[in-house]
């Protein structure tokens, strides 16, 4: 665990380096361009809680995404299970009319419903036809983008509106913000917690990741690896479907065109970065959220684009998980010295 | 005679703790054939792998012909002179003998064609100075083993090396070969070349070589000259004290049969029958054992016991209920296994010792679950851990550390100890020894004859027959998928087993046939 935290810190302050030495290429000035990058994304009650906010998306998606790849199933469906669910809640939202209370678990539940459908899509076609889920989750993307953008366009499309989207949903249906602080990222805990319990200290959990890492070993032991292979499918589906739904609660209150925007692959990165890891999925996603966050004021007071922020995103990743290796490496070849120098005094 | 390989204080680890080789110095001879003896895990093929470039070292120095070498891969071993012959043969099925013996060093005319008047010439001119029987144009999917062997090693002198490994060569072939290899490596050594020869079976090697290196845990223990020893001599080296050949068995009475499969054939998706009308039992407090050449039905009985395949037709019984439709979890309440692969079968590696000594249990021992079975207790598993840790010696760090920091025998003890504490009736062990030094195999054989006491039914599958023969009541020889003998052991013999393994009949009535 220290290992793990020390490897992901180094790894981010070396990749800021090498994001410092971008900039100075370029010809900006890197402290002045990280300061604003900070001061609007941690440094106030604003920033702070914009920054949380935009965090619970990624970490959503992420956590759907470290389940998954931790337990087995290679679900890279979490784009198109967000939209899904987004959709679901939206449409709830539309045509249900209920009080607050009733109304904001009704549309979470749907949302979970929607990403859970879809992804359920998946595991059946590897239950029945042996289809590869790594290809039908990345090809229900393609068909969840056009299949909401038709929705968005006809069905359930805002007739005042120049655009795609849809009308906004019941006030009831709104997550309630206190000043800046939207309630999305309260959800967001509540579910983590939960699903970390299921994950560490269910039998569950147990039972999906030591699939995960030898399923033969698990089969043998008397794991279902079938179902489990089905739960999780579903469970990592609802977790998108449900970033999906909150995207629209918190936000915009309705499905607009480029809802999803880029949440679920950031997702799936910061699993990867993570290593699967579900607390390191959670401080992972706030430090993304505060890169994406911070870039809209970085860019306001310095000349650096916001698009740098991809390419800082991308530097940490590689140096994360290069380093990851790296650390390892490092390790051993020390270890060997050690031992080979012990047999030769 | 002079020194053709001096290895000087070879080290080598294999993180995060094995050292695999241990300041070893050993000196190769030209025009000897040099045997290295050591058990499984001694460092020998280590030590060979270290010399041809395939291991990088992490200390000492090599001189070959005197000049300090240190080859990156095995091309640069070759191109010096030094070449090895491994195990599994690596040949092109499709090709033909000489295709495969030019492959890489084509001779090559006009626009890169290859010279096939040339090329075999000069592949039938180094059949014939070696006297190999080999006709080149066979293609290599049509010959034998033995064959294949041969041209493996023609490849090598085709390359011109001096120095040839043969690493276990004799365990691919069947027992009519062996004298054939060894006249051939005869004649490569008058020629000039120096074998070295790595070998665990000791009667091969005294037979064979001209002098002997013992290696044991990563360490050179002793060079001798052949004729000055003998296989007790050399089996003390090897283990470290007198080797006990002896059976510890204690007589008791069997009881009710426990486990029992009745004509269990099992056919495979190329048609071919695997397992051929299989009948077996296993009483209370007897220990039955499956001996047979690896691949002769064994990992398809497992598997159908285990419930992983599923049979053609037949029964599988353990205290008269039938499992042959059972799933694995309704199997396990049943049979323990302990599978011959630990870290494929037995273990998560990289998840804590804890977490797989939990798996099972959490499942069917409510100890380990609150909930009605949903919710884990740790600190119960910790507990039990502890006990496992206890009551089968094992020794580890924390319990928290992951799996694979355990060495080979202790990785053994959790497991034996995972399984033998889920207290069923029926214990199936697949080769349970493999891969361990001498002191665990050693333990375990206690284990399992302690649960011979207790009145378990144990059915041992192996690959040694000396274990069979040290801890079985009965040996059961398994060829072809076909149960060919059923034998008491004080009634039979390690010469009767071992011919019945090869040739699914007995000796005699070969000899009536012909």
């Amino acid at each position: 665990m220290r290992k793990k935290f020390v490897s992901g810190v180094l790894g981010i302050v070396v990749a800021l380096g090498l994001g410092a030495v971008i900039m100075l290429i370029e010809g900006f000035n890197p402290i002045t361009t990280y300061s604003a990058l900070f001061s609007y994304s941690l440094g106030g009650f604003y920033p702070l809680t914009t920054t949380l906010r935009n965090s619970v998306p990624l970490i959503l998606t992420g956590l759907s995404a470290s389940i998954a790849f931790a337990s087995g199933p290679v679900n890279l469906g979490q784009p198109g299970q967000l939209l899904i669910g987004a959709l679901f809640a939206t449409v709830g939202g539309l045509y249900i009319h209920l009080p607050a209370p009733l109304m904001i678990p009704l549309l979470i539940i749907l949302a979970m419903i929607g990403g859970a459908l879809w992804s359920g899509i998946a595991a059946l076609m590897r239950r029945f036809f042996s289809m590869d889920e790594f290809i039908t989750t990345l090809m229900l993307n393609m068909i969840a983008d056009f299949f909401t953008y038709w929705a968005i366009s006809y069905p359930f499309f805002d007739k005042t509106a120049y655009s795609p989207m849809t009308p906004q949903i019941d006030k009831a249906g709104w997550l309630p913000e206190f000043g800046n602080f939207n309630t999305n990222i309260l959800v967001m805990v509540l579910v983590f917690v939960a699903v970390w319990f299921i994950f560490t200290r269910f039998t569950a959990g147990y039972e999906w990741r030591l699939t995960g890492q030898n399923s033969i070993f698990a089969r043998l032991g008397g794991c279902k690896i079938d179902k489990n292979y089905v739960t999780v499918m579903l469970l990592t589906g609802a977790l998108a479907g449900l970033a999906g739904g909150l995207v629209v609660m918190a936000g915009p209150h309705r499905f607009l065109k480029g809802l999803g925007a880029n949440y679920a692959w950031d997702g799936v990165m910061i699993a990867m970065v993570a290593n699967n890891d579900l607390i390191g999925t959670l401080l992972y996603g706030l430090f993304f959220s505060s890169l994406q966050t911070g870039a809209v004021g970085m860019e306001l007071i310095t000349a650096v684009p916001s698009e740098f922020i991809q390419v800082l995103q991308s530097v940490i990743v590689l140096v994360i998980v290069a380093g990851r290796g790296m650390l390892d490496i490092v390790l051993d070849k020390t270890q060997i010295k050690r031992k080979a120098r012990e047999r030769t005094a | 005679m002079e020194t053709i390989i001096e290895m000087k204080d070879m080290i080598k680890v294999f993180p995060p703790n094995v050292v695999a080789l241990d300041s070893v110095s050993t000196d190769f001879r030209k025009g000897e054939i040099h045997a290295i003896v050591g058990e499984n895990g001694a460092g020998k093929s280590t030590l060979m792998k270290v010399l041809y470039g395939l291991e990088p070292k992490n200390g000492g120095e090599i001189l070959f012909h005197g000049q300090s070498v240190n080859f990156k891969d095995a091309g640069e071993a070759i191109a010096a002179g030094i070449g090895m012959v491994h195990q599994e043969i690596l040949l092109i099925q499709e090709y033909t003998i000489w295709e495969n013996i030019i492959l890489g060093i084509e001779p090559v005319g006009f626009l890169g064609r290859i010279n096939r008047v040339q090329a075999r010439k000069n592949v039938q001119a180094k059949i014939d100075e070696f006297k190999f029987n080999l006709n080149l144009d066979d293609k290599i999917e049509d010959i034998s083993v033995a064959a294949r062997q041969k041209v493996e090693i023609l490849k090598l002198l085709y390359r011109n090396v001096e120095v040839l490994i043969l690493d276990e060569p004799t365990a691919v072939l069947t027992p009519q070969e062996i004298p054939q290899l060894f006249s051939e490596l005869q004649r490569l050594r008058d020629n000039g070349k120096t074998i070295l020869f790595i070998s665990h079976h000791l009667d091969e090697v005294l037979a064979l070589s001209d002098r002997i290196t013992v290696m044991r845990k990563g360490k050179k223990i002793a060079t001798v000259e052949a004729r000055d020893t003998n296989k007790e001599d050399l089996a003390k080296m090897m283990v470290g004290r007198d080797v006990l050949f002896l059976s510890k068995r204690e007589a008791k009475q069997p009881g009710a049969v426990v486990f029992a499969i009745k004509a269990l054939t099992y056919i495979d998706g190329n048609k071919r029958k695997r397992l051929d009308d299989v009948n077996l039992q296993v009483k209370a407090g007897e220990i039955v054992g499956i001996a047979g050449v690896e691949g002769n039905g064994q990992f398809e009985l497992v598997n159908s016991i285990m419930g992983l395949t599923r049979p053609t037709s037949g029964q599988i019984l353990v205290n008269g209920k039938e499992l042959i439709a059972a799933d694995i979890l309704e199997r396990r309440k049943f049979v323990s296994f302990v599978s011959q692969d630990r870290s494929k079968m037995g273990a998560a590696v990289k998840a804590s010792i804890t977490e797989n000594v939990m798996m099972t249990h959490h499942r069917l021992n409510k100890q380990f679950t609150h909930w009605n079975g949903a919710l884990l207790d740790y600190r119960y598993s910790r507990q039990f851990t502890r006990k496992i840790e206890e009551q089968f010696g094992v020794s580890m760090g924390s319990m928290d550390n992951p799996f694979k920091s355990l060495s080979g025998g202790n990785q053994q003890k959790v497991i034996l100890g995972r399984e033998l504490l889920l207290d069923t009736p029926f214990l199936l062990l697949d080769q349970p020894t493999r891969g361990l030094d001498v002191g665990s195999i050693e333990y375990v054989h206690e284990i399992i004859l302690k649960m011979r006491m207790q009145d378990r039914a144990i059915l041992l599958i192996s690959a040694d027959l000396e274990e069979l023969f040290r801890i079985s009541d009965h040996i059961v020889v398994l060829n072809r998928g076909k149960i060919v003998a059923d034998l008491a052991t004080e009634k039979t013999n390690l010469e009767q087993v071992g011919y019945l393994m090869l040739e699914g009949k007995d000796k005699e009535d070969a000899k009536e046939i012909r």
